[in-house]
């Protein structure tokens, strides 16, 4: 049937590029030669258009809504634009890269599964709730926003209470917690919507919280509680989630399909009447006007890339893609990614969402030193020729003699060819900043931007049209505490780094120039930091606004030009490495056993005759990446267990089991995977106990089992209608 | 074998929607959002016509279609969908909303085809007979509905397989399965001149 339906499809193919019917026909067999004809006529009918009228009168209604759109939105500073509804990824998948993994990546299990995890808030302590019909907002990022009884949107305060009947909103890079007074926790991430319909979060007695997201990523933590007729749901356009004592998210897309993802506990998934029990590590689907689909569990993680297309091989798995799976980034080979998949029912992985983590580290570098010369395709640079084409971003008005920042890949040669050149020195006051944010409000001279308050003159260049809740990228710098904007343009929706430069105010958590940010165990921060120092701060902005640094680095009083780049080994007497020459000395730091061969993390700074003298070589480590994927046991004993799709794991000494392991017993498994493909587990964790197995899985025909009375299901299959 | 007669200019269309022109859409340009809808109102009508059978839902469909599309323009991004493949989604969404209030259940077809059987449609003469879009819902009422969805997405609104598959959330493996076993039980000849 295969072959009949691609030959029937080539036809089709050709038909639509314009060829003949008759031609199209030639050789096919009857029944196709039929079919082909009927394509045609179908193709062909012309005589299909509503009134004219019609069509000239909904044209004109669709515009007076674009009109009114955009005039509420310079009106109210309220239009939530851009950005799709993406938010899971917890900040520890935000930086760094892809060899630093550690099994420290492998997941705060139990706060969720491949999800958003609960950030400290940097504006202060929990607040309390006063009763159990208000709902309090924290941890506000970026541009939330909240309906007052008139209708009109308003910017959110922390600390603003909220009850029954109002609605949540929030724009790109952006995010805010609702606090209940039983305990219970509701984090709306970026560019989502949210009503409460019902709110009486009584600690004891019946519990009612009812919710309806129309948009968006949320997180719940549901609090327990002990009363039977207590009831905690979450309604979307194609489904009601019902929990009692749990944690699990809920994603409605703008094309209504919605997921519910469960991380501890269970909850009870519903619609058209059909209800679906979700445990955790599973999640399930509806598309809109459908049932459930049948719960499957997850997997998650972190990884290299090392195929893409409909078939994707990450952190050494190989992961299917569909038409709904997300990519944020345009992750490509030999990226850093995070990833989510469901492991549909005969095992395989369906990747979810995929979020570029970090370019492909190997080979890039970044230096600072004055322009010696400015050639058409080749710049002189500390010493060092740098080859800059059509595609290097390159500040205006740089001239010869300027300290510049240089940033590139290396090529097989060692000669560095740029990517962007940017003015860091040129007798400016105050220190630069360049950061992405959203746009809360625009006033003269002030903007604010992700809650930073940027002030424009005359000679700021600002893009056009630009309107609150707008991504844009600021450059300017900091001079007395004033944030001077040069540029504030719109930015790309991957475009979401940071540097500033300033002093440390405090330490854990970080604030410079007063901004707070957080770390992860990737950030790389210079030894010996105190407050009061100067240091200069680069990191990505996740999704949900929070600013997670990449590195820290310590700027001395008389700043040397410094370099830092990643490269394989080429000699290490003397050291060469990705073709470029360094200087060791006494000072130098090398981490790690390092051969010809092993890919290294440099940094040092470029001595006053061109020389690169080394500080720190660290040896990266080649794990492709690791994961954790959720599922139950099929069998288990003393030595070993038996997944639901067969595999089996050895229980060794070295291996980490929490939680005591029966047949149905839900389990998170964890690994990292090796250069050379092997899957090493580090941790197993019990986190559900079924009743019975929730799916059968065809045993593997090279398996040594009955498989009698099971069976395959397959998922292209399914029909919806 | 009678000859075959030439065949009028089909309806495969290109997805006209840059990403400049989607991109300005997004911003709210007024004249980008119009071309939108010039470029994809009558591709939509059709589908809902093909489907429904009725000119005045599918027309107040068609308007809706939009309107949502302006809702969720700017969350839309061509990463997840290719534009058309997104609008068709839409359009889907709605048909199924429509079946929903309407009936509880998807429709039954208005008007059975009678006395119908593929085995009676000379292969020849198919393309010499002039459809209306009525003949065509007739016709496509009598297959199964996912049959139908690809049938009115492929030949009637233009879509090509790949956003058929994103328009209906399957893969393309299965839109060409399902469009060989719909066009083998279309009994269209039939539905005309008969």
């Amino acid at each position: 049937m295969d072959k009949l339906d691609n030959i029937l499809e080539k036809r089709l193919a050709r038909l639509e590029a314009g060829e003949p019917l008759e031609l199209c026909l030639a050789d096919l067999p009857e029944d196709e030669a039929v079919s082909l004809k009927k394509a045609a006529m179908l193709s062909s009918i012309a005589d299909t258009a509503p009134a004219s009228n019609k069509f000239a009168d909904q044209r004109r209604e669709l515009l007076r809504l674009a009109r009114e759109n955009n005039k509420r939105s310079s009106e109210s500073s309220s239009v939530l634009k851009k950005a799709r509804p993406r938010w899971v990824f917890p900040a520890a998948m935000a930086g760094g890269a892809f060899t630093i993994f550690t099994c420290l990546v492998i997941f705060s299990l139990l706060a969720g599964l491949a999800g958003l995890r609960w950030l400290g808030s940097p504006q202060g302590v929990a607040l309390k709730v006063p009763d159990p019909q208000s709902a309090m907002l924290e941890d506000l990022r970026g541009l939330v926003e909240v309906q007052d009884s008139n209708g009109t949107w308003k910017v959110a305060q922390v600390g603003q209470s909220m009850e029954a009947g109002q609605h949540i909103r929030t724009g790109a890079l952006s995010s805010a917690t609702l606090s209940l007074y039983d305990g219970s926790r509701t984090r709306l991430g970026p560019t989502a919507e949210m009503s409460i319909d019902e709110l009486d979060a009584q600690k004891s007695g019946p519990r009612v919280v009812v919710l309806t997201q129309s948009l968006g990523e949320s997180q719940h933590d549901v609090a327990k509680s002990g009363d039977p007729a207590s009831r905690y749901e979450v309604h979307t356009a194609s489904g009601v989630g019902t929990a009692k004592g749990t944690s699990f998210r809920v994603f409605v897309t703008v094309a209504l399909l919605v997921r519910f993802e469960v991380d501890e506990g269970a909850v009870a998934v519903t619609n058209l009447d059909t209800t679906v029990i979700v445990v955790a590590g599973q999640s399930t689907v509806i598309v809109f006007g459908h049932v459930p689909t049948q719960p499957v569990f997850r997997m998650s993680g972190e990884g290299e890339v090392e195929k893409t297309g409909s078939v994707w091989h990450i952190a050494g798995r190989t992961f299917r893609a569909d038409s709904d799976t997300v990519f944020v980034g345009h992750p490509e080979v030999g990226d850093l990614v995070a990833f989510e998949a469901r492991i549909v029912t005969d095992g395989s992985p369906i990747l979810v969402r995929v979020v570029l983590v970090a370019f492909a580290p190997e080979n890039r570098f970044a230096f600072t030193g004055t322009v010696d010369s400015m050639g058409g395709d080749e710049w002189m640079i500390a010493g060092r020729a740098v080859h800059v084409d059509g595609t290097t971003e390159i500040d205006n008005d740089i001239q010869v003699g300027d300290v510049v920042e240089v940033k590139g890949g290396i090529r097989e040669d060692g000669a560095l060819w740029a990517t962007d050149i940017h003015l860091i020195e040129a007798n400016e006051e105050g220190l630069p900043f360049e950061f992405v944010g959203v746009i809360d409000g625009i006033t003269d001279p002030e903007w604010t931007i992700s809650g930073i308050t940027v002030t424009v003159g005359d000679d700021t260049h600002i893009d056009t049209g630009l309107v609150a809740g707008d991504v844009v990228h600021v450059r300017g710098r900091i001079l007395d505490g004033t944030w001077l904007a040069k540029s504030i343009e719109r930015a790309e929706e991957d475009e979401r780094e940071f540097t500033i430069t300033g002093d440390v105010e405090n330490r854990e958590p970080w604030v410079v120039a007063g901004i707070g940010f957080d770390t992860d165990e990737r950030t790389e921060i210079d030894d010996g930091i105190d407050a009061g120092d100067r240091v200069k701060v680069e990191g990505r902005i996740l999704e949900d606004g929070h600013w997670v640094a990449e590195e820290i680095e310590l700027l001395e009083d008389a700043e040397p030009r410094r370099f830092k780049f990643t490269g394989v080994v080429d000699s290490i007497n003397p050291w060469s490495v990705g073709g470029i020459e360094l200087t060791t000395d006494n000072q130098t730091v090398i981490e790690g056993q390092i051969e010809a061969g092993d890919l290294v993390f440099v940094k040092g700074v470029i001595l006053p005759d061109g020389v690169w003298l080394a500080e720190t070589i660290k040896r990266l480590d080649n794990d492709l990446g690791c994961l954790s994927f959720s599922t139950a046991v099929r069998q288990t004993d003393v030595n070993q267990i038996v997944l639901l799709d067969w595999q089996v794991i050895q229980l060794g000494r070295k291996l980490k089991v929490e939680g005591e392991i029966n047949v149905a017993t839900v389990i998170i498994v964890s690994g990292c995977t090796q250069e050379d493909g092997a899957f090493s587990i580090t941790h197993i964790i019990v986190i559900y106990q079924l009743d019975s197995l929730p799916i059968i899985i065809k045993r593997p025909s090279h398996g040594n089992g009955n498989d009698e009375g099971e069976h395959e299901e397959d998922e292209d299959d399914d029909d919806h209608d | 074998m009678a000859s075959l007669a030439p065949v009028r200019e089909t309806t495969f269309m290109p997805d006209l929607s840059s990403p400049e022109l989607i991109a300005s859409a997004q911003r709210g340009n007024e004249e980008a959002i119009g071309t939108l809808y010039g470029a994809h109102s009558q591709a939509v009508f059709r589908y809902f016509k093909a489907r429904l059978g009725h000119q005045q839902t599918a027309e107040d469909l068609t308007g809706e279609v939009f309107r949502r599309m302006l809702t969720g323009l700017p969350q839309y991004r061509a990463i997840d969908l290719p534009f058309r493949a997104w609008l068709f989604r839409i359009a889907h969404n709605l048909l199924i909303d429509q079946y929903r209030r309407e009936s509880g259940h998807e429709m039954i077809p208005l008007k059975e085809v009678e006395n119908a059987s593929a085995d009676e449609i000379d292969p020849a003469s198919v393309v010499e007979q002039k459809l209306t879009m009525e003949d065509a819902h007739r016709a496509l009422s009598d297959l199964e509905p996912s049959q139908r969805d690809v049938l009115a997405l492929r030949f009637l609104s233009g879509l090509s397989l790949k956003e058929t598959a994103f328009a209906m959330g399957r893969t393309e493996d299965a839109i060409k399965a399902l469009q060989r076993r719909g066009l083998a039980a279309l009994r269209l000849g039939l539905a005309i001149h008969k």
